[in-house]
C-alpha cells in the first residue's frame, strides 16, 4: 500500500472511528470486566471464564429468521484451514489468516484496515497440526500473535508494526505456535504445539510490554523429577499445551490443559500415568507453579489431548456455594471440578464411550478390555478426534446450560511396533500406530448437546447430518449459534434446541477448510454474528 | 495434538508445494521418514502399516479389490516406481487421491507390501468373455439406466470407466445383490465414506411419497433422485419420515436372470471398461 493511501486510511480510521486511539485501547480492566461491554468481544472465548456468550439482544429468536450477510471478508492469501476466533475493540476486528497473517477489519463492513504477515522460513514443520491460528490477544494498546514457526508477536494496535517478537521453541523439531495467546494483567501466556514429533511440552508468560519470559512450565517432567516415576522409566515425551485456558482473577489461577504422550497410540514404552498429560493445570500466572492437577485420561493412548478450554462457573451444590469449572473433554466424558482444590465433582459420558464404563470416585476412568490399540485394529468410541476436539463450548450463565458440539463417532486403533533405539525429538513423527480408521460418513453423526451445567444431564439435541468443527455461541436472547459440517450456519433456541434460521454458506465448514468459531458484536447499534467458512470471514446482521 | 488429517495436509503440501517457489514456506508436515529420499529400502511391514491406514478400504485389506481395483499385481505389470508414483500423485478422474504426505519412503514401503502380497496370493482373475458381456449388457436393459462413453441412460452411475475403479468381485456382488454393501466415498480425514447410491424414502407432512437415490445431504435438506431420474430436493422440517433403505436398490438383481456363465462374462467386460470420459 502506497504511504499516502495508508496515511489517509489513517486519518479515516481516526476520525470516524468509534473513538480516538486512546479509547480504543483494550486495558486490563475493560478485559476483566468484559460483560459490561457486551459490544465487544475481548478475547478468544469471549471472556475469562471461556463462556462463548453475549448479553447482546438485538438478535432474537423472534427475528433472527430475517439475518443475512452484512459482509464477506475473503482472506488474501492461501493456506491451511481458518481456526480463527476472531477479538472485537470498539468496532475493529482482528482476524488470523492462515497460517499467522493478523488482519484488522472495520468491524461494521469487514474493510482491511492493516494487515501483518510474518516472515516464516521456507519449510515449516507442521507434524501432527495445521498451518494455521485460533485468533490473537488484544492488551492495552497491543495485539498479540503466535506465528506458526513459534514466535510470539507483539503487533501495534493502530498500525500492524512488531513491537517485540520473542521465539518459544525450534520449529525445526517442530514447535510451533497455533494457540490464541492469553492476556491478563501485564501477561501474555500461551502454549506451543508438537507433541507428535515428541516435544516436550511447556507454558509460558511474557511481559506484555517488553516481551521478556517472565515464566516457563514444562507439562512434563525431566527424568528424575516429581511425576517422572508416572512414565516407568520410559523416555517421556508430549504434552504439548496446544490450547487456550481461562482465568479466576479473583483466584488468580489460570487453569490450562496438557496434549497427548508421545507415541500416541502405543503406550508400551511409557507405562504409567504419564504426568501431566492429558490433564488440567491449575496455575498460579504470577509464579509458573501448578496449584493442582486433574488427570482427564492416564495413560493415553488413543489421542485424546485433555487441551479443551474449561468454562468457570459458579453454583450452589448440596446448600453450598461452590467455584465450579466444567470441560467436555475428549475421551468422551463431561467433568465438573471445584476450581479452588481441583476436587472431581461429577463426570459422566456425554457421548457414546466404549472406552470406559464410567469414572471411580476419584475420576479415573474404569478402563473396559480390548479398547487399548493392539497390533490388530480395535474399534472404539469416541474416535481419535474424541468425543469434542479442541472445539470450545459455549455456556449461557442465565439458564445454566453448557453446550457442546459433540462428535458421534468411533475409529479403529492399532499399535505399531516401537523403535528399538530412543526416539529422538524432531525427527519425524513418532505415533506408535494409527487411531485414524474411522467409522465416518453414514455410520457417524454430530450432535449440538446442551447439558445441565452441575450434572451433566441432558437437555436436548440437535443432530447435525456429520461431526463438526464448529464452536457453538450462545446469547442472553436465548439463541444458540453454530454450523455444522456441510456449510450450514445456523440459529437454535438455546432453551429447545430448535431451529430458527440458517443459512448454507456455500462451502463446508471443513471440506473447505475451516473450522471456526463464532462470534457476536455490536457497533452503531447494529448487532453481528461473525462466522468463518472455507475462505471466508462472514458477517451477518439484521436489515 | 489434532489428530492426523493426512489428505488435507497433503492437499496443502501439494499446493504449496508448486508455490514454494514463489517464496511461500512448505508445511513439512507428516512427509514420512526424514532424509528418506536417497537410498530407500523398502520395508514391507511398514508398508503393511501405512496400507492398512490408507488403501485397505478402497483396494481391500489383502489388495484384491473393494469398492477399488485389484491391485496385488500391479506392481508386477507396472513397476515399483510407477506404482508408487501413483500412490503419490493420484490418478486423475478417479477417486484414487494422491497420498503426496506418505513421502517416497512410505510409497515404497507400500509398494514392497503390494508385491509381498501380489506374490504370496493368487490374484482375481476374470473368467468370462468380454465380447460376450457387451451383449449381455445391451440384451439385459443395462444401457437405459447407465451410460458408457456418452451413450446410455442417466438414473445408476457412469460405467465409462468402472473397470479401473471396481475389482471383479465387487462388480459380481452388486449384480447379484446391488443395495448391499454399497461403495463409499471420500476419504479425507475423518469426513467421508459416504455410502454411494443409498436408497431414502421420504413422506413429506403432506403424505406424498418419495423414493430415491441420495445425491446430496446435509442437516436440514436432502435432495433424491427417482427411478425416472428427477430430481427431489426436500427440506427435512418438512418430512413427516425420512429413512434409509440400506438394502434396496433401484438396480434389480440378475441373480435369477443371468447364468453363471452369462455373468463371467457381464463381469469381464464391465471390468474391461477402463475408458477416460468423453
Amino acid at each position: 500500500m502506497k504511504a499516502t493511501k495508508f496515511f489517509l486510511l489513517l486519518l479515516l480510521f481516526c476520525l470516524c472511528g468509534p473513538s480516538g486511539s486512546s479509547a480504543q485501547d483494550a486495558p486490563y480492566m475493560r478485559l476483566l470486566h468484559s460483560d459490561s461491554e457486551p459490544q465487544n468481544w475481548f478475547m478468544y472465548g469471549g471472556d475469562y471464564q471461556s463462556k462463548r456468550f453475549s448479553f447482546l439482544k438485538q438478535i432474537t429468536p423472534q427475528n433472527v429468521a430475517n439475518l443475512r450477510p452484512a459482509w464477506i471478508y475473503q482472506r488474501s492469501r492461501p493456506g491451511e484451514m481458518i481456526e480463527d476466533s476472531p477479538v472485537v475493540v470498539d468496532g475493529i476486528m482482528y482476524i488470523v489468516e492462515p497460517p499467522s497473517t493478523v488482519t484488522a477489519l472495520d468491524a461494521r463492513t469487514g474493510l482491511a484496515i492493516w494487515s501483518w504477515t510474518p516472515a516464516l522460513p521456507r519449510v515449516v514443520k507442521v507434524d501432527g497440526y495445521h498451518a494455521t491460528s485460533r485468533g490473537v490477544a488484544v492488551l492495552d494498546d497491543m495485539v498479540y500473535v503466535g506465528t506458526i514457526d513459534c514466535h510470539l508477536v507483539a503487533l501495534d494496535r493502530i498500525t500492524g508494526a512488531v513491537r517485540w517478537s520473542v521465539t518459544l521453541g525450534d520449529n525445526k523439531i517442530n514447535y510451533g505456535l497455533t494457540a490464541a495467546p492469553m492476556a491478563i494483567d501485564g501477561k501474555i501466556i500461551i502454549g506451543p504445539s508438537g507433541s507428535e514429533d515428541g516435544v516436550r511440552g511447556f507454558i509460558d508468560a511474557y511481559d506484555a510490554k517488553t516481551g521478556k519470559r517472565l515464566w516457563r512450565l514444562y507439562t512434563v517432567p525431566n527424568p528424575g523429577e516429581p511425576g517422572s516415576e508416572t512414565w516407568g522409566g520410559g523416555q517421556i515425551l508430549g504434552g504439548a499445551a496446544w490450547n487456550k485456558g481461562s482465568y479466576d482473577p479473583e483466584l488468580n489461577l489460570i487453569y490450562w490443559g496438557t496434549g497427548n504422550p508421545a507415541p500416541d497410540y502405543n503406550g508400551d514404552g511409557r507405562p504409567g500415568d504419564d504426568l501431566y498429560t492429558c490433564s488440567l493445570l491449575a496455575i498460579n500466572p504470577d509464579t509458573g507453579k501448578v496449584k493442582w492437577y486433574f488427570q482427564y485420561t492416564p495413560h493415553d493412548t488413543h489421542d485424546w489431548d485433555g487441551t479443551q478450554v474449561p468454562v468457570l462457573f459458579n453454583a450452589t451444590l448440596d446448600g453450598k456455594p461452590r467455584k465450579l469449572l466444567s470441560v467436555a473433554n475428549r475421551n468422551g466424558f463431561y467433568y465438573v471440578l471445584d476450581r479452588v482444590t481441583g476436587e472431581f465433582v461429577t463426570g459422566v459420558p456425554f457421548v457414546k464411550e466404549t472406552y470406559a464404563k464410567g469414572l471411580d470416585a476419584k475420576a479415573r476412568p474404569i478402563v473396559l478390555p480390548n479398547t487399548d490399540p493392539g497390533l490388530e485394529p480395535v474399534l472404539v468410541y469416541p474416535s481419535n478426534n474424541g468425543g469434542v476436539d479442541w472445539v470450545s463450548p459455549a455456556y449461557n450463565p442465565l439458564s445454566k446450560t453448557f453446550f457442546v458440539n459433540a462428535r458421534e463417532m468411533g475409529a479403529y486403533f492399532a499399535k505399531s511396533k516401537l523403535p528399538d533405539k530412543p526416539l529422538v525429538v524432531g525427527t519425524g513423527m513418532v505415533m506408535g500406530g494409527r487411531g485414524n480408521s474411522y467409522l465416518s460418513g453414514d455410520d457417524s453423526y454430530g450432535a449440538i448437546r446442551a447439558l445441565d451445567v452441575t450434572t451433566g444431564k441432558r437437555k436436548w439435541e440437535f443432530k447435525m447430518q456429520a461431526p463438526s468443527w464448529v464452536a457453538p455461541l450462545a446469547t442472553a436472547s436465548n439463541l444458540l449459534f453454530s454450523a455444522d459440517d456441510e456449510g450450514d450456519f445456523f440459529a437454535l433456541d438455546s432453551n429447545t434446541g430448535k431451529v430458527l434460521w440458517h443459512f448454507r454458506t456455500g462451502g463446508s465448514f471443513i471440506s473447505s477448510d475451516t473450522r471456526s468459531s463464532p462470534i457476536t458484536y455490536e457497533v452503531d447499534g447494529k448487532q453481528y454474528v461473525e462466522a468463518a467458512d472455507g475462505d471466508t470471514f462472514i458477517a451477518f446482521a439484521l436489515p | 495434538m489434532s489428530a492426523i488429517r493426512s489428505c488435507l495436509i497433503v492437499a496443502l503440501v501439494f499446493t504449496l508445494g508448486s508455490l514454494a517457489q514463489n517464496a511461500l514456506p512448505a508445511w513439512q508436515g507428516q512427509q514420512g521418514r526424514p532424509g528418506a529420499q536417497s537410498a530407500i529400502v523398502a520395508d514391507a511391514d511398514k508398508g503393511r502399516d501405512l496400507f492398512q491406514a490408507n488403501c485397505s478400504g478402497c483396494h481391500g485389506i489383502d489388495a484384491g479389490g473393494g469398492d477399488g481395483p485389484d491391485i496385488q499385481q500391479a506392481p508386477a505389470s507396472l513397476g515399483d516406481a510407477n506404482v508408487a508414483n501413483i500412490i503419490r500423485k493420484g490418478v486423475p478422474g478417479t477417486p484414487m487421491v494422491g497420498f503426496f504426505s506418505i513421502g517416497d519412503a512410505g510409497a515404497a514401503d507400500i509398494v514392497a507390501y503390494i508385491r509381498k502380497l501380489g506374490s504370496t496370493i493368487t490374484s482375481e482373475t476374470t473368467k468370462g468373455d468380454p465380447k460376450k458381456g457387451e451383449e449381455i449388457y445391451k440384451s439385459s436393459g443395462c444401457p437405459a439406466c447407465h451410460m458408457i462413453a456418452g451413450q446410455g441412460g442417466e438414473i445408476g452411475p457412469e460405467l465409462t470407466s468402472i473397470g479401473a475403479k471396481r475389482g471383479p468381485t465387487n462388480l459380481h456382488q452388486r449384480l447379484i445383490d446391488p443395495g448391499v454393501n454399497l461403495p463409499k466415498e471420500g476419504n479425507v480425514g475423518d469426513r467421508g465414506k459416504w455410502t454411494l447410491y443409498l436408497l431414502y424414502r421420504a413422506v413429506t407432512n403432506d403424505g406424498r411419497i418419495v423414493e430415491g437415490i441420495r445425491m446430496g445431504e446435509d442437516s436440514f435438506s436432502i435432495v433424491l433422485k427417482d427411478v425416472n431420474g428427477n430430481f427431489h430436493a426436500l427440506y427435512k422440517p418438512n418430512l413427516r419420515s425420512l429413512e434409509k433403505e440400506p438394502s434396496k436398490s433401484l438396480m434389480p438383481s440378475f441373480k435369477d436372470t443371468l447364468s453363471s456363465a452369462q455373468m463371467d462374462d457381464l463381469v469381464a467386460y464391465l471390468v474391461s471398461l477402463k475408458g477416460a470420459t468423453p
